[in-house]
């Protein structure tokens, strides 16, 4: 490579790369001086262009877009959104926990009356909370969707012309044919084409660009984006997610009332819901039996009919940790599991008052120690409370009751009993899980833990209690979200998209053929690339001017087993000498895109 | 600040922002966004919430429809907790007075006196009531309506079949919902949450005012 006048290591143009250490933002922000010109720039515009006239609506208008789709604005915007979700965190919402929020109002009336005005106990409903995120998003596809248009121009845009000194360029080769400089420049031309480079002529000279795949990624990238936006949108809209614990051998089907917890997107009503069934027969897990492992569980199936809608047949799955039921478009998975030990209660006038399973919640995994409450309101004379622990393999360790298995192997429950007002006439609502106190005594019961069909008697002919055996139950959690497919197609699109433009150069090839003073003909090769690296590009320059130097050659010679790569060209003509004019000018990277006005370079215009 | 423009366009075409740090500044915006999106979309609701109480309370208030514009009930079969068998269309020409309800939630228990001397009232009157028991035990729900002489049958509904078959109309939003339906069997009123006394009362004094 003798030929090849400057290298890669003083290409002018790796002055004028950006420096590693500045990141996006501040790129895009008009952090640097460029962007930060331009804006000068447009304000002095503006500023004089206010100083004649008024600026108009339309004129406000369009000044109030640009500000909003600035990437300034936008990372605003995103702060504002991760600083308005702090309240959320700090403060108790109305969303998730509402007796606390008027526990809250209770015990700082002022204080909470101000927060609750300003929407801190309800953030991600408040409107302000709506208002930032709106904005980021209008503020994002405003930003995306320019640039994607602009990338289509891009793509369809024809190489510049060649500039008028080729040997400036950043990799150049010159070499005599004994052709005509216009069956050169054609012959060039040819290897070009059939090396799928994109050409244009001009006289004495060619112009070719490939790597357009790279507008496509871009491209492809930016639309990509968009539609993730707008499927993540959609999402929010349409979608709801809701958690139903389902106890063995009952049904629950999806509507409002049987749900455990319901959050909806912002445009999804009761009447949204798909009215599908879903009835558990049994459900079973397995834990590993003996070694280390031993009490870990190996498998948890579920095994469940569902009924898309009223009316439909019942169809039987097998529901698995990771493998949802999927009925009418939304996904319900298995999450959590437990025991629901079933009591019958009788009051004191000898009537059951109550006679079912109460879920419990397990407070430790390697036993599944589960806690829970009984609430007996319409006991007579008095209601009736009871909390306590479910001990699925129950074992007294020195006076402690703990379970040393989670498989039900010796189920017991320990219950402490109360009774007196339950509070559940008004007031908040409670949770199903914890007893309130607050108007109950406790009752001077023997706390003896009670096995299967085993009974407590209280005290004061206020009842009798009976552990009368136990269940499982499942929670399932229900997700529906219309943007899940087209987000999950977007986001590989995005990658694809990035990937392409990663690996992907734009690179050119200029030639230009003239006569020199003796009638000898001059062929110029210029090459470059527009990227940061150019890994490559300096090879394939090479075996591009060694076969469009070592064809034509070979046509004057007639010596059809030349090797291309070994013929040096014959460096009769006066070869220029860029290593000795002084250091390159500022604008040599640039001199190929002297006409940026009518064919700017894709990668300046579209990165504002 | 007193930079030639043209100096300033030069910079800004060699130095400017390639599209891929743009781009790459996007997504993480867009990955941020997306995870806001989602939180709020999941947690921003004025309709019903959940509550840590382990069902949906429901804080709609009252929808009354106009006349021209009611949806029609649907017609709710099922067994009674005392065992009898309850058919909504045999109340047609009747006015029906819905409330899903359960023994142990909060806002049921404070709204049952209401009920229970609204039934009492409009009795003469010919107004039906009638209770859907939601995820209860009969036990439990037998106890709630001695405690509170509920006098009026309730249909036993553990399975959700009743709130079912009004999906599409104007299901329970919530626990307690209660559904005024009119004499040709089209749902007048809905109020999710509590029902007051005089509330409940205004609603069924008008539309039993209408003539079927």
């Amino acid at each position: 490579m003798t030929w090849l006048r400057t290298p890669p290591e003083a290409r002018p143009d790796a002055q004028a790369a950006e420096s590693p250490g500045q990141d996006a933002t501040a790129a895009r922000d008009g952090q640097d001086p460029a962007a930060e010109g331009q804006r000068n720039a447009a304000a002095a515009a503006a500023t004089s262009r206010a100083a004649g006239r008024s600026l108009g609506a339309m004129g406000w208008l369009r000044w109030g877009w640009r500000q909003l789709t600035s990437m300034r604005t936008a990372l605003i915007l995103l702060f504002l959104l991760a600083a308005g979700s702090v309240p959320g965190s700090l403060l108790p919402q109305v969303g998730t926990n509402p007796s606390s929020v008027s526990q809250y109002y209770s015990s700082h009336p002022l204080l909470a009356r101000i927060l609750g005005d300003l929407g801190l106990f309800n953030v991600f409903g408040a409107p302000w909370f709506a208002a930032i995120y709106i904005l980021l998003f209008t503020s994002l596809v405003g930003c995306v969707l320019p640039r994607t248009l602009r990338l289509v121009g891009s793509a369809r845009q024809p190489p510049p012309r060649a500039p008028g000194n080729l040997a400036r360029l950043p990799f150049a080769v010159s070499y005599a044919t004994p052709l005509a400089p216009e069956a050169a420049l054609d012959s060039a031309a040819k290897t070009l084409s059939a090396k799928r480079f994109r050409l244009r002529t001009g006289p004495g000279w060619v112009s070719a660009e490939k790597g357009y795949l790279r507008e496509v990624g871009n491209l492809l990238f930016h639309m990509a984006l968009l539609g993730l936006l707008v499927s993540i949108g959609l999402g929010g809209l349409f979608g709801y997610k809701a958690d139903r614990l389902l106890v063995n051998g009952t049904s629950f089907a999806n509507t409002v009332t049987a749900l455990d917890e319901f959050h909806p997107g912002r445009l999804v009503g009761p009447a949204d819901l798909q009215p599908f069934t879903v009835a558990l027969d049994h459900f079973s897990a397995s834990y590993v039996t003996s070694g280390v492992l031993a009490g870990q569980p190996s498998s948890f199936v579920a095994a469940i009919r569902y009924s898309a809608s009223p009316g439909d047949p019942m169809h039987s799955y097998s529901l698995t940790v990771n493998h949802p039921l999927v009925v009418d478009g939304v996904r319900v998975f298995l999450i959590g599991h437990g025991y629901a030990p079933e009591f019958r209660v009788t009051d004191g006038t000898g009537h059951v008052v109550f006679d079912g399973a109460v879920p419990f919640v397990p407070v430790e995994t390697a036993g599944l120690v589960s806690e829970g409450a009984i609430k007996v309101p319409d006991a007579d004379p008095q209601g009736l409370g009871f909390v306590g622990v479910f001990l699925p393999s129950a074992i007294d360790v020195g006076g402690r009751l703990e379970s040393y298995f989670p498989a039900p192997q010796n189920p017991m429950v320990s219950l402490v009993s109360y009774a007196g007002n339950l509070g559940m006439n008004s007031g908040p609502s409670q949770s199903v899980y914890s007893l309130d106190t607050a108007g109950l005594h406790e009752l001077p019961v023997s706390p003896r833990p009670l096995a299967i069909g085993q009974s407590i008697k209280l005290p004061d002919a206020l009842g009798t209690l009976t552990y009368t055996g136990y269940q499982q139950w499942v929670s399932l959690a229900i997700t529906y979200d219309p943007g899940q497919t087209a987000a999950l197609w977007s986001g590989i699109a995005v990658l694809a998209g990035l990937l392409l433009s990663f690996m992907v150069r734009r690179r050119r090839v200029f030639v230009r053929a003239s006569t020199d003073g003796a009638g000898n003909t001059i062929v110029d090769l210029g090459g470059l690339t527009r990227s940061d690296a150019a890994g490559g590009f300096e090879e394939e320059f090479a075996g591009l001017a060694a076969e469009i130097s070592g064809l034509q050659q070979g046509r004057t010679e007639a010596s059809p087993l030349v090797d291309p790569d070994l013929e040096v060209p014959d460096r009769t003509g006066p070869e220029p000498d860029t290593q000795g004019s002084g250091p390159p000018a500022p604008e040599q990277p640039d001199s190929p895109d002297t006409e940026q006005s009518d064919s700017p370079d894709p990668e300046q215009s579209a990165g504002e | 600040m007193f930079r030639l423009p043209h100096f300033a366009s030069r910079v800004a075409g060699a130095a400017g922002p390639s599209p891929r740090r743009a781009a790459a500044a996007l997504v993480a915006a867009a990955v941020v966004l997306g995870a806001a999106a989602c939180g709020a979309g999941a947690t921003a609701q004025d309709t019903a919430v959940g509550n840590g109480s382990s069902f949906v309370t429901g804080s709609y208030g009252t929808t009354v429809f106009q006349s021209g514009a009611r949806p029609k009930a649907p017609d709710v079969v099922g067994p009674t907790l005392s065992g009898s068998k309850f058919r909504l269309s045999t109340d047609r020409g009747s006015v029906v007075v819905m409330n899903f309800w359960g023994s142990w939630c909060t806002p049921c228990r404070e709204e049952a006196p209401a009920l229970g001397a609204l039934s009492r009232y409009f009795s003469a009157a010919g107004v039906r009531f009638i209770g859907v028991d939601i995820r209860d035990d009969p036990a439990s729900a037998e106890a709630f309506m001695a405690t509170f002489r509920i006098g009026y049958p309730s249909l036993n509904d553990p399975n959700d079949l009743v709130a079912l078959d009004f999906s599409g109309t104007v299901p329970p939003a919530g626990i307690p919902t209660t559904l005024v339906i009119d004499r040709s069997g089209r749902i007048a009123a809905r109020i999710v949450g509590q029902a007051s006394y005089s509330g409940l009362k205004a609603l069924i004094t008008q539309v039993e005012a209408e003539h079927g």
